[in-house]
């Protein structure tokens, strides 16, 4: 029924609107491969250089094997953090019956609602106190859960069918069997969805960590391009390397799980 | 002969055995515990320390004074500029992203060449940080750059945007549309999925045009969508902050100026910087609280809908 001639226009539209929207990172891509007299100008794949690499990755200045230890390390405890608690927490609402379990519900969707900007200046103050400032800890334990994925994983476990459970139970498994032998390998795609948006949201996190983080040992990426960027603006071509290196990760993983991505995006965003 | 409290426990075993009481306490137990430390105490302190006149320094020497850092801040004309600027944000991004989110998402549903290659494409800056992006729209909208020159065809003048007294805002502005619209784009994506091919077939045997389809029907369709695209972005763009903290070099939040500060800067710099708690606490329940105001009214506009 669809002219090919309509597709076509379409087609060549979204096209022209989808470089556009992507010109920025792909200005950052080929400027880090540039040498600094050659910032932009055309040159040909000849005269691209890693110097811009070399220079961010064993300047003293940047530190970025340090940054980058550090922002992997807090990704990757948040993550581990979230994958736990919220699909525990996600399998006693779905799957259990507890006293108190309506007040949970209602704490899930009342912390939903509250932009969490309000706990930042206690928690900073608290964090102080405890002397854990610039340490992994302050961006990672007041984090290691999400209300909305808390709910995703409840979402997820309440289509797995009671009578599977059931059977599982007449079989021997104890309910913390269940949980860890049926509940979880069955979700595998919601736990998926669920490590690539955290994934994507605590790798490029910035007011928490740059108010938690204020020494140059402690830096995650993020806060450190931000910190040196000013300083070293005139060298385009090593700041963006820093982008690049920023950035990447994030596109590959996105690439692969793109379609838990996405449909974490959706389920989370028009159910939430 | 079995005691009768030894049949009252047996009784409490089997029904918490039967009601999965302790294995349900169990699982839930850590998030509960963590949101209780790092939400709901912390939560409370705001609350608390808003009434309070207490600086980082010397926490144990804080004093209540009532209401004293919400009139202080209802007469700090620095504040009202972070409202206007706040509010601008909103006004400017939550038509501007509805309405592309939409067409665009519609493209993309169209029988279109590498439809998943455009998918991706536009959902991309929504996974890249902010700052990072940021740094990069800051050079290209540098002084005779490719986009401060670009922007010259609209009329605005060759400048560096994000140093301008005029233009910063609008620069933050563009960056934030410019970075979330992809996360809406896959909201109507999926709202689009949603509508029943039979409803198109209808109008195309009545012989409806392209024009009357998309106002009669994908429009209709999509109205919860809508709805959630709308109240959602005035939520975000009232938390915009990484961009303006990309542009704000070394000193205050909001730089050019103050012409890019926002009730969050407002609240960052009173509350972080300068470690007034007392005052920055008070700044953030009057944020939370227009926050709240507006998800109140979003209820009830539902609840009017039906």
């Amino acid at each position: 029924m669809k002219t090919g001639k309509k597709n076509y226009i379409v087609s060549i539209i979204l096209g022209v609107f989808a470089i556009a929207f992507i010109l920025p990172l792909l200005y950052a891509l080929y400027t880090s491969f540039l040498k600094l007299s050659d910032i932009d100008k055309l040159v040909g794949i000849k005269n691209w250089t890693l110097e811009s690499y070399l220079k961010f990755w064993k300047d003293p200045n940047y530190n970025i094997p340090r940054w980058f230890f550090n922002t992997v390390l807090m990704t990757g405890i948040t993550i581990a953090g979230n994958v736990v608690i919220n699909s525990m927490a996600g399998y006693a609402l779905a799957k259990l019956n507890f006293p108190g379990k309506n007040l949970v519900f209602f704490i899930i969707v009342a912390t939903m609602t509250i932009p969490y900007q309000i706990i930042l200046i206690p928690v900073y103050v608290t964090m102080a106190k405890l002397g854990w400032l610039n340490t992994v800890a302050s961006v990672t334990v007041p984090y290691l859960y999400q209300c909305i994925f808390v709910f995703m994983m409840k979402q997820f476990f309440s289509g797995i069918p009671n009578e599977l459970l059931e059977a599982a139970r007449i079989d021997g498994l104890t309910k913390v069997g269940v949980f860890f032998r049926i509940m979880l390998p069955l979700s595998k795609p919601g736990i998926i969805s669920m490590i690539i948006l955290n994934f994507t949201s605590t790798w490029n996190a910035y007011l928490v960590p740059s108010t938690m983080l204020n020494n140059k040992d402690s830096y995650i990426l993020i806060v450190g391009l931000n910190s040196v960027k000013d300083q070293f603006f005139d060298r385009t071509n090593v700041i963006m390397a820093g982008v690049v290196l920023i950035t990447l990760p994030v596109v590959i993983l996105f690439l692969i799980f793109q379609k838990q991505y996405i449909e974490g995006v959706a389920t989370s965003g028009l159910k939430g | 002969m079995v005691s009768h409290e030894t049949r009252l426990k047996r009784k409490a075993f089997r029904s918490a055995n039967e009601s999965d009481a302790l294995v349900g306490l169990f699982f839930i137990f850590p998030f509960i515990a963590l949101w209780f430390i790092w939400f709901f105490v912390p939560f409370l302190q705001s609350f608390i320390r808003s009434f309070q006149s207490a600086n980082f320094i010397a926490l144990d020497q804080a004093q209540f004074i009532g209401l004293d850092n919400y009139i202080k801040i209802l007469q700090d004309k620095e504040f009202y500029q972070a409202l206007l600027h706040s509010v601008t944000i909103v006004a400017i991004s939550v038509p501007v992203i509805t309405v592309l989110a939409l067409l665009v998402a519609i493209a993309v549903n169209q029988n279109i060449v590498a439809k998943g290659v455009f998918r991706t494409i536009y959902v991309i800056p929504y996974i890249t940080s902010p700052i990072a992006a940021t740094t990069v729209f800051m050079v290209l909208f540098r002084k005779d750059q490719m986009l401060a020159r670009f922007m010259t065809i609209f009329g605005f003048e060759n400048t560096t945007w994000y140093s301008n007294v005029n233009l910063a805002l609008l620069f933050v502005i563009i960056l934030f549309i410019w970075w979330q619209l992809g996360f809406f784009i896959i909201i109507y994506l999926a709202g689009l999925q949603d509508i029943p091919a039979e409803l198109y077939e209808a109008t195309r045997v009545d012989g409806a045009n392209a024009w009357h389809r998309f106002f009669n029907i994908t429009v209709p369709s999509l109205k919860h969508v809508t709805f959630f695209v709308v109240t959602v972005t005035t939520i975000y763009s009232f938390q915009v902050y990484d961009q303006v903290a990309a542009i704000s070099r070394y000193g205050v939040l909001g730089q050019p100026a103050g012409r890019t500060s926002t009730l969050i800067t407002y609240f960052m710099q009173h509350g972080i910087r300068y470690m007034e708690i007392g005052y920055g606490s008070a700044a953030v329940v009057i944020f939370t609280l227009i926050i709240l105001a507006i998800t109140y009214i979003q209820k009830l506009l539902l609840a009017k809908e039906g």
